[in-house]
């Protein structure tokens, strides 16, 4: 049998504007509610966990520094994945070009530390580590622009690669990451001058404003200039692209690796920022997925990714903080930020459909021969 | 129910004569956002008999037969099946009411056997598919009206013609009392259209009814037994009965003053050579899609490429516009080697290039009129987009395009006016003045009134001394228009005529492959 | 190196093909009817951390299989909901499904972490067969869920390729307009499929929790097995029988590092083992991409594209 209902699609020819704000917000606050219900269920409780997510996050002086200090690779994995899907290329390996781009910045900061100073070393890690990033993206690039090979599969499982290839820097003997003379595995201190010191008693690094302008300076590149505008052709209509002599595979391999050395950049921020070394705990934390729902929340914006940056490490900040302040396992954070994302994308059929509810007539059942 | 579609196949034994109404529209409206495409249309078909709606693109032909066969719903309005009021809520509902659609654009998957194809959505079809009784009952369906399809084959692999047979089959074995052929004729060579209404006058014998759409005159007034006029959704005029359709008057009709889409022909001398094509072959994935095509076009000539969709002409022209290189041969633009070097470096030669999908290759959807301008030209490191609005400005004013000014989205303006500015732009010359215009199916889907400007414009630039190559499968506008005729088949050029005097029936037998000499 | 430790690989890879084989099952029958659905790797930690607690509060590997069978459904749906009935972009809803189910399971199995079950999934014993020299053990010694994928695999292809539901199925992914204009439901049959993917790959993450893992490790108990199932379809060329042959590869190489350290087989790092089934994957992944379209290898030509009657 037919359902009496159905729902009919109307393409919106002009999007309002309030749809724009209103549709994250709405989405952003049903998370929370689905949130609020699944704590109930499980037995803890919803008005201190949000309230306590709530002030480390955001509303107190040390949970709003802390949450900037963290946007900081946010926004950097944010800017990769949205540079990479505003032109439909899926780079979802953000996670592993940032693996590499801590890699390559501790393997810069070693390398260099004893003999430069440090406004020549904080720049080279930071290149370095984006450069490394980049190079780990080399290859998914080519081959989506020569065979078109799925980005989305080849970066993801780069990512286990890269994780693999942490663990083995950390754990082998010997090895040039790994703090000589300690008993534990654990990565080898970046020579001060590799280092920068926090921004007075807080967590926050001065990379922080450097990524946020990064990030208004691609805003810019994308509407303004030509390689912005290529990337706006082949995005809409490949077809048209190639009809007006534009490169689809040149801006392909361009802009993912413009992408992967965004998602390396963040890892430099870390090494000359708060971590000083390669980590393997970097494994767990997951900035580089949470890159991907930043982007997809700011509609791949590169400036509105500054601001779903922020509010992401507000979560996960706020969210990391629980473990001490309550018994809930810290993954309600990343949970929110997956159920976020998922009410957000059913906010965009509201936004590009008017939805009708539909009364359909039952099947020649009125015929009365 | 079921059997109120069993009482049309015994119709014929006493239709003969008397004039049974098998299918009845009364009042029907349907309104699209910003459109009334239906408004009170009264329309119906009797039992074997060729009843043709007749209009022009967007006159509401097409939904009103998405609403006979249960596509789309009316929002007012009754449809009487035999007598009965019925609801057709989908083109499933419509199919067990007896009536399916034979759509423009075919509903077939390309991967399926034509077998497959015809027996999918079937109602009584078994869990269990047994292919040899399936291929059997396809065949003895299509052999009752003299449909020769193979059930094996792919359908992928057939020409247009022989899948337009298929989804005539598919409609006649799942018991179609009542077949509504959308455009039948608009993909099909004169060969292919006399096959066709032989087919639909063996289906009207056997006291089957034919909704005929149509916008082309002369073969409607030939099928059809009834014509009904529609014109911006309104019945504008019966005519009952045949051979009393006058085209003139039916042209009225449908378009509701008297038009000139007569012929235009160069009346100036013919200048230098522009375009030179020499041997050019072209083979891609081990297929001939291109075999030593030799012709030039010279200043202030129109040539017009003949031929049916998938014969190699959008290949010809994305290889004289540098999109594709070909395998051998050599092409020249304005008495410059242009093979090879792309489309840019042809651009630069003076080439402008209309191509057949407007919106998606010609212009960007999600764009501006005036970012789309800037798609053939140079660009600056920074895009200088308050340098260009002043063009865009007299662009918008001199093809009289229909936007709210330079900021307009491509993809919100109409057929007409995206055509409008994809001429605008590339007549007006980006890189270098235009020598060379390259167009394909510049009017496709347009309504009369944009044809004419269109048509207009193609001719101003012939004047102007522009070389123009018009690759068009409608063979009338090429036989109007053009001043020499070629004809593409199977990527190699067959029969070329000179367009004063060309003969619609050797033109129409070359494209379909049967003329072997021809001075190509 | 002597013959037994082929057998046991050989057999390992035919048990690990089994999660392969289920959730490339459900990934190509999602597929199949034109929605891509990415979330199997969440869907997958799901279904895992929910057939964990259902086992281990019952006590019964069955309510287990069950529960977590449904979950991955109910992920799924979350999927149709999204892709289907809100022609959400897909490629997107299906990483936010692997972000949100990654944070579900690790939320709901934070009180599990580094728990061993109690019960666990037995291998089925076939008396004297199994003590056929290397067929034996590598054939007669799994447990029922590995003989039920390889039965689901062969039953798919028949399902696909000769029944009436099967052709519906291949004519949606390829073509959904034409569908429709017979009157069939697209959304219902999209819908439809796409749950029954993810029960299929529920029962792939159950299995990997109670016949292979039989402790909570957080995202470590699928580590990427997912990612490697969405490769796989494309690898079979969205052919059930053709997945089999390559989940038995894939699943060769994913027991790899495992049975050289048990045996003691260190002249290769271990973190370089554990990269060869990513580093297969990827290449397999590469060696089959053609230029130009990815119809040539038999993807369903709507795969991901949401349908949207053309209502003017």
């Amino acid at each position: 049998m037919r359902a009496p209902f159905r729902l009919q699609f109307e393409q919106r020819t002009e999007t309002p504007r309030r749809l724009g704000v209103l549709v994250p917000l709405i989405s952003v606050l049903a998370a929370l509610f689905a949130g609020a219900l699944f704590l109930l269920a499980t037995g803890h409780s919803v008005g201190d966990t949000y309230s306590n997510m709530l002030s480390d996050g955001f509303f107190s002086s040390t949970g709003i520094t802390d949450t900037l200090g963290l946007s900081t690779v946010l926004i950097c994995t944010g800017i990769a994945a949205a540079f990479a899907f505003q032109m439909n290329l899926y780079n979802i390996g953000g996670e592993g070009q940032l693996y590499v781009g801590m890699i390559g910045a501790t393997w810069f900061g070693l390398f260099f530390g004893e003999n430069l100073p440090s406004f020549i070393m904080i720049p080279l890690v930071l290149i370095g580590g984006a450069l490394c990033g980049a190079a780990w993206i080399a290859i998914p690039a080519w081959v989506r622009a020569r065979l078109g090979t799925s980005e989305i599969v080849t970066t993801l499982l780069l990512t286990y690669v890269a994780a693999s290839l942490v663990n083995h820097f950390i754990y082998r003997s010997g090895s040039y990451f790994r703090a000589p003379n300690s008993m534990f595995p654990q990565g080898r201190q970046v020579p001060d001058s590799a280092m920068l010191s926090p921004i007075g008693d807080t967590k926050m690094y001065p990379t922080f404003f450097v990524i946020v302008l990064l990030s208004l300076a691609l805003h810019w590149v994308v509407r303004r200039t030509e390689f912005g505008y290529r990337i706006q052709v082949i995005s809409d209509s490949p077809r048209a692209a190639c009809y007006a002599g534009i490169s689809a595979r040149r801006t392909t391999v361009q802009v993912m690796l413009i992408s992967g050395g965004l998602a390396g950049l963040g890892g430099a921020t870390l090494i000359v920022g708060s971590f000083q070394r390669l980590d393997p705990g970097i494994v767990t934390l997951g900035y580089g997925y949470a890159g991907i729902v930043i982007a997809a929340l700011a509609r791949n914006n590169m400036a509105a990714v500054v601001v779903s940056g922020i509010l992401f490490a507000g979560l996960r900040s706020g969210g990391d903080k629980l473990q001490i302040s309550t018994d809930t396992p810290i993954h309600i954070g990343v949970m929110l930020q997956g159920a976020i994302l998922l009410f957000a994308l059913g906010g965009e059929a509201f936004r590009r459909y008017k939805i009708r509810i539909v009364r359909t007539p039952a099947v020649g059942s009125e015929v009365t021969a | 129910m079921t059997s109120s579609t069993h009482e049309g196949a015994q119709g014929p034994h006493h239709a003969s004569g008397a004039a049974l109404v098998a299918l009845e529209a009364i009042g029907i409206v349907k309104r699209f956002p910003g459109v009334l495409a239906n408004d009170d249309v009264n329309f119906d078909i009797r039992v074997g008999e060729v009843h043709t709606l007749l209009g022009e693109n967007g006159a509401g032909k097409s939904t009103l037969a998405s609403m006979l066969c249960g596509l789309y719903q009316p929002d007012a309005g009754r449809i009487l099946r035999n007598g009965v009021p019925i609801q057709l809520s989908s083109p499933r509902a419509g199919l067990q009411h007896g009536i399916a659609m034979v759509h423009q654009h075919f509903r077939l998957v390309d991967r399926f056997s034509v077998a497959e194809n015809v027996v999918l959505g079937s109602r009584d079809l078994s869990f269990k598919l047994n292919r040899a009784e399936l291929n059997d009952a396809v065949a003895a369906v299509a052999d009752t009206y003299g449909l020769p399809v193979d059930p094996t084959a792919t359908v992928g692999d057939l020409s247009v013609g022989q899948r337009q047979r298929v989804e005539i089959v598919k409609a006649l074995y799942q018991g179609a009392e009542i077949l509504l052929l959308d455009e039948p004729t608009a993909v099909l060579v004169p060969a292919e259209v006399e096959k066709l209404f032989e087919n639909v006058h063996a289906m009207t014998k056997t006291g089957k009814s034919v909704v005929f759409i149509s916008h082309k005159l002369g073969e409607v007034a030939r099928i059809s037994d009834r014509v009904t006029v529609l014109r911006n959704g309104r019945v504008t005029g019966h005519v009952s009965s045949k051979g009393q359709a006058d085209a003139k008057e039916l042209a009225r009709l449908m378009v509701g003053r008297d038009i000139d889409l007569a012929a235009q022909r160069a009346s100036h001398p013919i200048g230098h050579e522009v375009l030179q094509i020499r041997d050019v072959s072209l083979v891609a994935s081990g297929v001939n899609v291109l075999s030593n095509i030799s012709f030039n076009v010279h200043e202030g000539e129109m040539v017009g490429i003949a031929g049916v969709a998938g014969n190699g002409q959008r290949e010809l022209a994305d290889v004289i516009a540098g999109l594709l290189s070909p395998t051998s041969g050599t092409i020249s633009i304005g008495g410059a080697m242009s093979t090879d070097r792309g489309p840019i470096a042809s651009r630069e030669l003076g080439l402008a290039y209309v191509p057949e999908d407007r919106l998606g290759v010609g212009l960007v959807p999600s764009m501006s009129i005036l970012d789309n301008l800037l798609l053939t030209r140079d660009r600056s490191v920074v895009v200088d987009r308050a340098n260009v609005r002043p063009e865009a400005n007299r662009l918008i004013d001199e093809f009289e395009i229909k936007a709210n000014g330079p900021e307009h989205l491509a993809r919100k303006l109409s057929g007409g006016n995206a055509q409008k500015v994809l001429l605008a732009r590339e007549l007006s010359g980006g890189r270098t003045a235009t020598k060379l215009l390259v167009v394909c199916s510049p009017t496709r889907g347009l309504d009369v009134g944009a044809i004419e400007t269109v048509r207009r414009l193609l001719d101003d630039a012939r004047s102007a001394g522009q070389a123009i190559l018009l690759i068009s499968e409608d063979l009338d506008e090429i036989m109007s228009l053009a001043d020499r005729v070629l004809v593409i088949y199977r990527g190699a050029i067959v029969h070329e005529t000179p367009g004063a005097t060309a003969l619609l029936e050797q033109v129409g037998a070359a494209m379909a492959g049967l003329s072997q000499a021809g001075g190509a | 190196m002597n013959q037994n430790i082929w057998v046991l690989m050989t057999g390992d890879s035919v048990a690990l093909a089994t999660t392969l084989i289920l959730a490339a099952l459900g990934a190509l029958f999602t597929e199949r009817t034109g929605v891509l659905n990415l979330g199997v790797e969440g869907v997958l930690l799901t279904a895992a951390i929910s057939s964990f607690i259902a086992a281990d509060s019952s006590g019964s590997v069955w309510v287990g299989l069950i529960v977590g069978s449904l979950a991955g459904a109910l992920l799924a749906g979350i999927h149709a909901i999204l892709a289907v009935v809100l022609r959400a972009n897909q490629i997107v809803s299906g990483l936010a499904l692997v972000i949100f189910g990654t944070g579900l399971a690790n939320y709901l199995g934070k009180p599990y972490e580094g728990k061993t079950i109690s019960v666990k999934l037995t291998d089925m014993t076939f008396g004297p067969l199994t003590d056929i020299p290397l067929l034996g053990p590598i054939l007669f010694e799994q447990d029922i869920i590995t003989y039920v994928a390889l039965a689901a695999a062969v039953f798919s292809s028949l399902y696909l390729f000769r029944t009436r539901p099967g052709l519906e199925v291949r004519a949606t992914g390829d073509d959904p307009a034409t569908v429709d204009a017979q009157g069939l439901m697209v959304s219902t049959i999209r819908i439809r499929y796409t749950l029954f993917g993810g029960l299929l790959m529920g029962l792939g993450g159950s299995w990997l929790m109670l016949a292979e893992s039989a402790a909570w490790h957080q995202a470590a108990t699928t580590n990427g097995v997912g990612w490697i199932a969405l490769a796989l379809v494309v690898f079979a060329s969205w052919r059930p029988i053709r997945l089999v042959l390559g989940a038995v590869l894939f699943g060769f190489t994913l027991q790899l590092p495992y049975t050289l350290q048990a045996e003691n087989i260190t002249f290769i790092p271990q973190a370089f083992l554990q990269m060869v089934p990513y580093v297969a994957t990827l290449i397999s992944l590469i060696a089959l991409s053609r230029p130009g379209s990815t119809n040539a290898l038999g993807a369903p030509k709507s795969l991901g594209v949401p349908f949207v009657r053309d209502e003017r």
